[in-house]
């Protein structure tokens, strides 16, 4: 890469060898992208195939897989079958799961950035005394221990009749995202150029609507990221949830857990498969928002830089 | 507008930490330095100082977190130069490369287990390869395999935010960089990378994987049952925050708020101050 040192590296002239280099390279980079994908989702793959009850050892019997020192695989029965899935999404009780989980969620990301914003950015932006003061409070808090908090909170809700209800999970909720959405927000506000401000405020905008029409459009990309975060918080959370939800407002990392407490007395392959089948289930739509706000939240950002 | 206007808009947070973290905060506290009477004592933390698997679990949530946090970030930023190069079908491999962090913790354990994925490695390195059975029930096999599962699923995250970042950067920063006749990896260490961790965004991510990753609870309670122990206390895996579990939910010895809240308090105390080092460290670092 010596030559490409003193000439543009794409200008497309250059002679074969740095380029042949380069597709080296390329392919080289392949394979390693292709094996960090493999490292991503096979886990993930194993665990779905495993609520269908398959295992591969069986397919390889008696066949020639072996290479150096191998044995022959031990023949077994290869029995792939549904049953788990449909047992799990006939229990009723998993449809319930998402929606609760989904309730809790957007009350709770509501809850936070109509809270959260304001803050995130006077905290970022405006020159008054006290504002690092306030957002390092709310690192600090996050540092809390969720023992500290069910305690209290489970004594308090029980007192006000909030146990078990949407509003009391979404407030304790709180403790979670509450932080992560003003401090993720204070960046994003950050990072906006000072120009964008000064620009506006030359066009006789006052602060409020500086806000509202130049920056809270800038940062949509990042509020976007944010509750994405949040949600993902917020769906895999369990403590929280296991302690201060009963049957009404169960979330599905909890109701995972509840089945698979009743799996561990009874060790069996058959609640295995059962356990995989439900935890494939708990992620599925999980997977699904993941995968569909991540195209709106490239699209985001390519909106934001203008191109 | 008036500046003390702006702190009105403080105003909603305060009503909201108010009530879910600094009453139930100063609850705690006092059921930690009282007895069950209510009258003033240091039992609670006596208790808690001369309990050996306190302190294990002490060691247990450090490490754990330490070495989780610094592994999911080098995942996340190896993730990172591979999608910031031009490479055919790319977006296919972003989608694929997030995919853990839709994994609920408590499902990654599973995942894990020495029944699901290992049980694979096992078949594939005895009838294939040839080797003989390996045992996954030894500390030297499962304390890293708990620490990359917490990182095999949050470095997604680091990805993600990563990414954004790198999205930032004005064209104009890269095409200067390419003048200069700056190689890919070039790029990479001197634009991307600087940007990245400079982030302020960057920089609380990774204070955060390292604050959640103190309070672990669901991997290591399910490697806690792989090893045996199910809700008893004791297990060589158990983080503070398991440990509490079990003192609170399987105890024998009655329902020990006061223990329990001592406890939680000390694992804040130490908690805070390891994100304000790290913090300081990430400062330091990214400038």
């Amino acid at each position: 890469m010596d030559s490409a040192k003193t000439r543009p590296v794409s200008s497309g002239e250059n002679s074969a060898g740095p380029r042949r280099g380069r597709s080296r390279w390329t392919i080289a980079l392949y394979l390693f992208a292709v094996l960090a994908a493999f490292y991503s989702f096979w886990p993930i793959l194993v665990m779905a195939l495993e609520g269908y009850n398959v295992d591969l050892g069986p397919i390889f019997a008696g066949k020639a897989v072996r290479l150096v020192g191998g044995l022959q695989f031990p023949p077994g029965l290869f029995l792939p079958t549904p049953a788990f899935y449909l047992q799990a999404l006939s229990l009723e009780a998993y449809p319930r799961l998402v929606a609760d989980t989904l309730i809790i969620a957007a009350l709770s990301i509501t809850i936070s950035l109509a809270v959260g914003i304001p803050v995130a950015y006077v905290t970022a932006r405006i020159d008054i005394r006290g504002k690092n003061l306030v957002a390092y409070l709310l690192l600090a808090l996050r540092t809390c221990s969720q023992f500290v908090v069910i305690i209290p909170l489970y004594i308090a809700y029980s007192k006000f009749g909030l146990y078990d209800s949407f509003t009391g999970i979404a407030l304790a909720e709180q403790v979670l995202i509450l932080t992560v959405v003003v401090w993720m927000l204070r960046g994003f506000f950050m990072e906006i150029p000072q120009v964008v401000y000064e620009a506006a405020t030359v066009f006789g905008k006052n602060e409020w609507q500086v806000l509202r029409r130049v920056v809270l459009p800038m940062v949509m990309p990042g509020v976007v990221v944010t509750t994405l975060f949040a949600l993902v918080l917020l769906w895999n959370e369990f403590l929280i949830a296991d302690t201060l939800t009963g049957i009404a407002t169960r979330t599905v990392s909890v109701g995972v857990w509840e089945g698979m407490s009743i799996n561990q007395l009874s060790f069996s392959a058959l609640a295995w498969d059962s356990l995989n089948a439900a935890g494939t289930l708990a992620y599925i739509p999980a997977i699904i928002v993941l995968l569909l706000v991540r195209r709106y939240f490239a699209r985001g950002f390519r909106l934001g830089l203008g191109s | 507008m008036e500046s003390r206007s702006w702190y009105l808009l403080f105003l909603p947070v305060f009503a909201v930490i108010g009530l879910v973290e600094v009453y139930p905060l100063i609850l705690s506290a006092y059921l930690s330095f009282t007895n069950l009477n209510g009258v003033p004592a240091l039992a609670n933390y006596i208790t808690l100082a001369s309990d050996p698997a306190f302190f294990s679990a002490l060691n247990v949530s450090l490490f754990y977190s330490l070495a989780s946090t610094i592994i999911a970030v080098a995942i996340g930023l190896g993730l990172t130069y591979i999608l910031t190069q031009s490479l055919p079908g790319k977006r296919v491999f972003e989608a694929t490369y997030l995919l853990p962090l839709a994994v609920t913790p408590i499902v990654v354990g599973v995942l894990f287990s020495p029944s699901s994925v290992w049980d694979d490695v096992q078949q594939f390195s005895h009838f294939i390869l040839g080797f003989p059975y390996f045992n996954e029930l030894t500390p030297i096999f499962y304390f890293p395999v708990m620490i990359f599962s917490e990182s095999w699923e949050w470095a997604p995250l680091i990805l993600l935010v990563a990414m954004s970042i790198s999205t930032n950067i004005p064209k104009e920063v890269f095409e200067a960089a390419e003048s200069h006749g700056a190689s890919t990896l070039q790029k990479f260490r001197m634009v991307i990378l600087p940007a990245i961790l400079k982030s302020p965004v960057m920089q609380f991510v990774i204070v955060l994987r390292f604050i959640d990753a103190m309070r672990a609870f669901e991997i290591p309670l399910a490697w806690s049952n792989w090893l045996g122990y199910t809700t008893t206390p004791g297990s060589p895996v158990d983080t503070i925050s398991l440990y509490l579990y079990k003192l609170l939910f399987a105890s024998s010895q009655g329902f020990p708020i006061g223990v329990v809240s001592a406890a939680a308090l000390t694992l804040f105390a130490i908690t805070f101050a390891g994100a304000v080092v790290l913090l300081r460290i990430l400062k330091a670092v990214g400038g």
